[in-house]
Order: C-alpha cells, then structure tokens, then sequence
C-alpha cells in the first residue's frame, strides 16, 4: 500500500457512511404494483395497507408484506349431490376470488391453497343446501325458462361472498356451475334409457313409413279399381249387347284350355254343314 | 417489483443496463478525466435504453413505479422511464387466442381425453358429447394484464358454465339438429357478459360446437334413428312408385276398352249398312243379316277354342245346350 493508512480509513468511513444513505432511501421508498396490495408491518404487526399502485414511502425499520390482488380461480374437484328428489348429480364448479381485505386475509388465512380450502368448504355446503331444496327437473329441463340454475348460482355467490368476506376478508365475485352430469354409476342406466327412447323413435319413424305406404297403396288400387269400373260402365251404357258378346267370349277363352273335352252335337250350328251339306241349312 | 403469489411475466422491454449508481460507488474516487467520461457515456446510454420500439403487431402497457402510465401504447417509438422505474409491457392485441372445452382433437383420436370433460346433460337427461371452442381476443390491455391471474382458464370455464346452463335447457334432439346456433349465441354472449363482470378485458368473439353428438355407448341406437327415417322414406318412395305405375295402367286399359268399344259399334254400323244394300238387292231367301257378326266372332272364337281341346261329336238327340251360341 501506499497510501497513507488515515486517508484510507477517511476513504472507508465516507463510502461507508454513503452506503447507509443510499441503503436507508432504497428501504424507505417502495413500489406497489397494479396487481397487487402491500402491507407495511412494523416488526411483524401490520400497520397500514397499499392499495395504489405506484411509488410510496415507509420507514427503513417497517418491513412490506405483498399480496396478489387479482381474480383467481379456483376448479373444486367434482363433487356429487342430491337433489329433493333424491337424484344424484355429479357438479363441477368454479370459484372466482380475490383478496379483498389483505389484513383480515394475512390474519386468518394466509395463503392461496389455505384460502382456497375455506372457500371449499363454504360453497360445498351451500351447494349441498341449496340442492336439496330443488328437484332435478328445476335445473335440467327441456322445457325453455324452467331451469333455475341462474338464481342458484346468484344466491350462492352472494352468500359465499359474504362469509368469505366477514371471515377471511376474500371476495368471490362468481360461484357457478361449470358442469352437471350424472354419477358415473348411474351412467349406464341412463345410456339403457337413452337407447330405448332412440329405439322407440326408430320405431316410430318406420311405422309411421308403413302407414303411409299402405295409404298410398290402397289409394292407387282405390283409384285403379274406379277407373276400371267406369270404363265397363261406359262400354255397358255405349252398347249393352256388345258388353253381354265380349265379356262371354272372353269368359270362354278363359274357361276352355286343353283339359276340356266338349261333347258336340253333329246337329250344333257350328257343324251342321260338316254333317247335312249345305242343303241343310235352314 | 416482486409480489407475493405472482404468476405474471411480462415481457421485458429495455434491455438491463448497466446499473449506473451502484457503478459511481465502487470505482475508487478517482478525479481522473477518463473515469468521468466513461461514468457520462454509462448515464446515457442508461437514459436511452427507455426508447422502446413497438411492432405493427403489438400494442404495449407501460407503468412507472408500478402504476400504469400509458392503458395503450400503440405500434412507433416511444420512451419511457427506464429500469428498474418503468416497464413496457407487450401484447399481441390482435391475435385471436382460443379455449378449447373437451379436449383437443388430437387428445381425442388418441383416447387421452375423459369422457366425463367432454359430456353434457341435456334437458330432457340425455348425455352429449361436445367439443366446443372459443375464439376471444385482448379488447382492454391493461385489465388482461392486472385483473386475473388465468385469463385462459376464465374464459374457458366462462364459456362451459354457459354452454351447460344452455344445453341443460334443450331437449337432446332439438339440440343436436335445430338449435345447434342458437346455442353457439346464447353461449357467447352470455359467456361475454360473466367475462365483463369479471373485468378481464377481453373480448370473446366466437363459440363454436366443432362437434356434437351422442356418447359412443349409444351411438348405434341414433344412428338406428337416422337409418329409420331413410327407411320410411324409402318405403313411402315404394308405395308411390306403385301408385305411379298401377293408375296410369287401368287409365290406358279403360281407354282400350272405349276405343274398342267404338270400334265394334262402327264396324257393326257398316256391316250392318252394307249387308242391308246386298239383301235389298238379293231374294228374301237369305237369312236377315243382323247376326251375321256375331256369328263371325263366334265361329272365330271357336276356332281359338276348340283345336286345344278335345273334341267329342254326337248326334242330334244329345243336348249340348252349353256350346249353343248365347242369344
């Protein structure tokens, strides 16, 4: 070294005493971001809470503690329920949340997976309630304006809210139903119904051909039958004898084939000349 | 600028300088012409890494101290304070981003999705199966970025709550056939206005049901429907080809029948006019000509008859009253 021992040691003390300014603005400046609410403790106990994003001041010695402010959600296992009409449903909720009140969260809860857990909790059992007062049909209905779903899930939020507020300082902005569907169990049962119904309208549908072939059919034969008969007719009214003519002809042609054996006269019209000559006739 | 809990990564803008107080501090105090200039082009060059350029397409957020200073930055050059003040955050606001309810196609075709993500109770409790997907896009910069912690998980599960809540109100027919779009809306903008109540900023611009259709158990049986329709409809086509074909025949036979009625009329008409002029002109001796015709057709129907079938000639004394010309 040479430079003298107490220039060093003035240099030490002057960048040392710097550094604890700098050290001592640097901790009582802090930044809080749009996302989040900040707390500022004063050995451990919170003092006051940030909730503007943006640059603040604190005491070197107060200590921050941050919390996300944003909408979370949370997905609770699929859970099953029953209904007043004592029908299983298998329900897939979701939870939105957000940290309302970061010092009643931070002294009751804690953390996310904590607060998640209570919330849990509370939407299981108003669920459960809630079910159990309605029948399935007032939540599954093919009829339009029949299913209540919507006031459910209005009642169930406001009511969640309110406990996760008062007791965890946790806002739930929705509770709502993400998926209904029927226990696993009762699942083929359901495809059995299902399959008889589809067997049914199959059913129906080729009935319903049938009928309506047979109709056709009976028409055309209907209207076959009237024409035919109005022909015989007008030949009837044109010439009466002519009819009597061809419809007997027409019967012999039908009648005569070669398994018959007529027994003739020799004195028929028809031989008569064969047997007497032409002399013979009268 | 960390917080508890965060998932959030904005994209980073300015490129980390070098950080100039800390960098004033160590160097030992030395008065020297160089070291000062070497500190001054380090504070400038600090001071320029706020210039941020933005690409035709993007937009960006930009906060100071963590309080947003600029909702919508928009493609240019800009400045803004640089790190660790200010921070750029950068969105592809145009893009179309997509949630995606019952699994991926591919997920499907190699059997990874469950059955139970992609089925829906029907109102009248059928089960269908539905892959649905929704397009939606940034329409507030600022609210998708600080207002939700999984924006993508939101609008999904937004989006199916609606898509239940819709098919938990139609029959399974009506909603496999007729009232397919009506639930894309319905889904849609109800899906956008939860979205709205949550403040996400987005915008959610389209709900599509790629596929719908019963579960694989009793896929057959509504097959065995359609079959059932197509069957009817062939059978009903059978009948009318019958009716087609069965009426304009009689029609044709009954026109035959006239014609030939007509003709036997004239032609008697003539025999008759021409027989008379030969008698009138011949003796009395003949025979009246009337039958003359029907004579003729039935000794022509005799000579049908009578070589196919056997023949048996009697005398005069046997009565043979069946063959004797109708009167």
């Amino acid at each position: 070294m040479i430079t003298p021992l107490n220039l060093d040691v003035r240099r030490r003390i002057m960048a040392a005493s710097g550094g604890a300014i700098i050290a001592a603005a640097w901790l009582s400046v802090f930044t809080v971001s749009e996302t989040e609410f900040a707390i500022v403790t004063e050995f451990g106990r919170p003092v006051r809470t940030v909730a503007s994003a943006g640059l603040h001041a604190k005491w070197p010695y107060q200590g921050l503690l941050r919390f996300d402010r944003r909408l979370r959600v949370y997905n609770p296992r699929p859970s099953e329920f029953l209904t007043k009409d004592k029908k299983n449903l298998v329900i897939e909720n979701y939870v939105c949340w957000r940290i309302q009140n970061p010092e009643r969260f931070v002294q009751t809860v804690g953390d996310p997976i904590a607060a998640e857990m209570r919330l849990h909790d509370i939407v299981w059992s108003g669920l459960a309630a809630s079910l159990g007062n309605l029948e399935l049909d007032s939540l599954v209905s093919a009829e339009p304006h029949r299913a209540h779903g919507d006031d459910l899930m209005e009642t169930l939020t406001r009511d969640t809210s309110r406990r996760a507020l008062e007791q965890y300082g946790i806002e739930v902005a929705d509770v709502r139903v993400k998926r209904l569907n029927l226990p696993e169990q009762n699942k083929q049962s359901v495809f059995a119904r299902m399959r008889a119904e589809r067997e049914r309208i199959a059913r129906q549908y080729r009935a319903e051909g049938e009928e309506e072939a047979l109709r056709i059919r009976a028409e055309a034969d209907r209207q076959k039958e009237e024409i035919l008969s109005a022909a015989y007719g007008a030949a009837y009214a044109r010439d009466p004898q002519f009819y009597k003519l061809v419809r007997t002809l027409d019967a012999y042609k039908k009648i005569l084939d070669d398994k018959t054996t007529a027994v003739l006269s020799s004195d028929s019209e028809l031989l008569r000349i064969l047997t007497k000559g032409a002399e013979a006739r009268k | 600028m960390t917080s508890v809990g965060s998932t959030l990564e904005p994209v980073e803008s300015v490129d980390r300088p070098v950080e100039p107080i800390g960098r004033r501090e160590t160097p030992p105090a030395s008065r020297s012409l160089t070291g000062r200039t070497v500190a001054t082009v380090l504070f400038a060059f600090y001071l320029l890494s706020g210039l941020y350029i933005i690409p035709a397409d993007q937009q960006a957020v930009v906060t100071r101290f963590g309080r947003v200073t600029d909702r919508r930055a928009l493609p240019g050059i800009h400045y803004a304070l640089p790190w660790p003040f200010g921070r750029v955050y950068r969105l592809r606001v145009l893009e179309t981003r997509r949630a995606v309810i019952g699994g991926e196609a591919a997920d499907q075709t190699l059997g990874r999705s469950q059955p139970f993500q992609m089925q829906f109770l029907t109102g009248d409790q059928n089960v269908v199966q539905m892959r649905v997907v929704a397009q939606y896009h940034i329409a507030s910069p600022p609210d998708f970025l600080f207002h939700a912690q999984d924006v993508e998980t939101l609008v999904r599960d937004a989006v199916e709550a609606q898509l239940t809540r819709e098919t938990a109100g139609r029959g399974v027919d009506a909603l496999l056939t007729t009232d397919k779009a009506q639930v894309q809306q319905a889904a849609q903008s109800s899906a956008q206005t939860l979205l709205d109540g949550y403040g996400l900023g987005v915008s959610v611009s389209s709900v599509n049901i790629e596929s719908a259709g019963p579960p694989p158990e009793v896929a057959d049986a509504f097959r065995d429907v359609s079959g059932a329709r197509a069957d009817a409809a062939r059978i009903v086509n059978e009948a009318q080809g019958y009716a087609h074909d069965v009426i304009p025949r009689a029609r044709g036979n009954a026109t035959q029948m006239h014609e030939a009625a007509a003709a036997y009329r004239a032609r008697k008409i003539n025999e008759a006019e021409g027989d008379a002029g030969r008698f009138r002109k011949l003796s009395d001796e003949y025979e009246k000509a009337r039958g003359v015709t029907s004579q003729r057709m039935y000794v022509e129907t005799m000579e049908l008859v009578l070589p196919r079938i056997k023949k048996l000639i009697l005398d005069r004394d046997v009565d043979l009253s069946i063959l004797r010309r109708p009167e």
